[in-house]
């Protein structure tokens, strides 16, 4: 029982931390939850809908472009809420750039590789240096953990110019 | 004494809507919004998928206030509502409370105009106003 609600305060006061937008919102709630080493599952992950759909809506996979890269991100079946909010059935986005699916127990990183959207934004503009480039999306919940099962979007290759 | 408090209800009533009338939220600037499918002139066969493009501002689902979000509604064969009152909910005008940001909607065959517009959390549209273009498709 005191195990529970100190797991509980932690997140709460992680939580707090992310609404408050601090630098290191996801550090923290790293922070209180290896705190307590038996607590890792008790980090909320949220049901997706059956049969929802992330997908990278413009470039297209193959593209050739010039900088800056405007990318927009389809999502059907499920809605955006913006981090910190709790709401059935939403979610809000990152983008995966040039690296892979991260841990899905845990709250996504946030650094040059994982774009975080936690004002509900449903496009981006990103400035990308010459050559290949992969992009990839993935819903996190309101607390930036990826959903069970995961929303991710495929992946795709782009090449700027 | 009934009339008194008849009178009471009723401007209560005014009041607590002249509220919601004015609780309109500010757009952040250069906000835009668009609908980035079908397009504009398009000929279609049903069931017809819009998908809402937004710039410069994110979603929220209704009754989640925070600064700079909205949520859509879709405009179908009609022109924009009052803007000092939240987006009326009929087969005209489609709300997206839960922050989705597309549909599939079933339209009759011939010609029919779509336009978005965000509302706030209370479905009122911004100040200044975040509507999209119209555009006219046809439906085979």
């Amino acid at each position: 029982m005191k195990h529970t609600l100190k797991i509980a305060a932690a997140i709460f006061v992680a939580a707090g931390t992310i609404t408050a937008c601090s630098n290191n919102p996801i550090e923290a709630v790293k922070d209180a939850v290896t705190s307590d080493s038996d607590s890792s599952t008790a980090l909320p992950r949220s049901p997706s809908a059956d049969g929802t759909r992330l997908t990278i809506l413009s470039p297209k996979d193959g593209d050739v472009i010039s900088g800056p890269v405007t990318v927009v991100f389809g999502l059907e079946g499920m809605g955006i809420a913006p981090a910190g909010f709790d709401v059935p059935n939403t979610g809000h986005h990152h983008l995966i750039i040039n690296a892979g699916l991260p841990e899905m127990s845990l709250p996504i990183p946030a650094d040059d590789n994982y774009k975080h959207f936690g004002g509900g934004q449903t496009e981006t503009s990103i400035e990308l240096a010459a050559g290949q480039h992969t992009l990839q999306l993935l819903l996190g919940n309101y607390l930036h953990i990826p959903h069970d099962p995961p929303v991710a979007s495929d992946a795709i290759t782009i090449t700027v110019k | 004494m009934i009339k008194t408090l008849f009178i009471s209800i009723i401007s209560s009533l005014l009041m607590a809507t002249s509220a919601i009338a004015l609780d309109r939220s500010a757009s952040a600037e250069g906000a835009e919004l668009y609908i980035i499918s079908p397009k504009d002139g398009e000929s279609i066969t049903g069931p017809v998928t819009v998908i809402f493009g937004l710039k410069g501002m994110g979603v929220a689902p209704a009754g989640t206030e925070k600064e700079n979000t909205g949520h859509h509604h879709l405009l179908i064969n009609t022109g924009l509502p009052a803007m000092d009152l939240p987006v009326p909910a009929d087969d005209q005008h489609k709300h997206f409370g839960k922050g989705q940001t597309q549909t599939t909607i079933e339209l009759p065959p011939g010609k029919h105009t779509l336009q978005l517009l965000l509302g706030n959390h209370l479905h009122v549209p911004h100040n200044p106003v975040v509507a999209s273009e119209v555009i006219e498709i046809t439906v085979k």
